[in-house]
């Protein structure tokens, strides 16, 4: 927005500009759970939100109504290990992300930096949102 | 370092005139000795410009800051409306969700752009597909509340099955 933006633009610019080449960054750097936890925190949310707006395109383009294409599905006759298997693919991004954005706000008012506390939160999370979609899956 | 010597000899002529000016050898050797001290640690003296940069553009505006609450406030709406969704489902909150997710939704993906999208006119690029989406999908979500079941109706019978 104002002076951070620009510097930002400028690094880039002159980077890309001279043709310079990315150092090895995330190929050579060892992986930790508060890092794996945080891009899957960014997929989940891409993920989400992608499936949101596929929803509310279909639902502007196509032309039956929601309870009749829920039909169809019934009408496969699928078994219960998947449509269980489905409940959990789709319960445990929400979970996890909305425990991992509990997480964040969290760490928005100032707390829980120190490192095992960012490990004890983490595999918090990991936990309940592993218990809470599987607990969704028999509803 | 430099800096601050040359505003405080400046702020000096606006007091007492150019006389004295001349007169205020104790400023120069101090200043010679700190700006030395500077040359020895280069990069300090890029902390100390880009600090007073940053003072004079914190005189402009706060927008990001104030992006950056209304984003937090729209993810605690966003949580409180779970258990609302639940126990009081209908058209008041499903309107309400299809807005505040929309929104969430559409502030996050902005940041994965900023983070991964360089060069002016691929962010601008970048962003207006972005609106585009968002529009799309609010409008999308809007019509399936007012044609449809509903986004807590829909959810109830997918979860049904």
């Amino acid at each position: 927005f104002t002076f951070t933006k620009e510097e930002m633009n400028k690094f880039w610019a002159k980077n890309a500009q001279l043709n310079r080449p990315m150092s090895p960054h995330i190929t050579i750097y060892k992986w930790s759970v508060p890092m794996m936890m945080s891009i899957t925190h960014r997929g989940t949310g891409v993920g989400l939100s992608g499936a949101i707006s596929a929803v509310a395109l279909a639902a502007l383009v196509l032309p039956g109504s929601y309870p009749y294409y829920l039909d169809m599905i019934h009408s496969l006759y699928l078994g219960p290990c998947l449509i269980a298997l489905a409940k959990f693919g789709i319960a445990f991004p929400v979970s996890f992300h909305t425990l991992n954005g509990v997480r964040h706000l969290y760490w928005d008012i100032g707390k829980g930096f120190k490192i095992p506390q960012v490990y004890k939160t983490g595999y918090t999370v990991i936990g309940l949102s592993i218990l809470t979609s599987a607990a969704l899956m028999f509803i | 370092m430099i800096i601050m010597a040359a505003v405080a000899r400046l702020s000096c002529v606006c007091r007492r005139g150019i006389k004295p000016l001349l007169y205020q050898s104790t400023l120069l050797p101090r200043a010679l000795v700190a700006s030395h001290k500077y040359q020895d640690h280069p990069y300090m003296l890029t902390a100390r410009i880009h600090a007073s940069q940053a003072l004079n553009a914190s005189s402009g505006s706060k927008a990001a800051s104030l992006h950056w609450t209304a984003e937090r406030a729209v993810s605690v709406l966003l949580l409180a409306m779970g258990p609302v969704a639940y126990f009081n489902p209908g058209p008041f909150i499903d309107y309400s969700l299809a807005a505040a997710l929309t929104l969430h939704g559409h502030w996050g993906l902005g940041q994965v752009l900023t983070d991964y999208v360089h060069g002016d006119t691929k962010i601008k690029i970048a962003n207006a597909g972005l609106f585009l989406l968002s529009t799309v999908t609010f409008a999308g979500l809007c019509y399936f509340n007012y044609n449809d079941v509903g986004i807590c109706k829909a959810v109830a019978l997918l979860w049904s099955k």
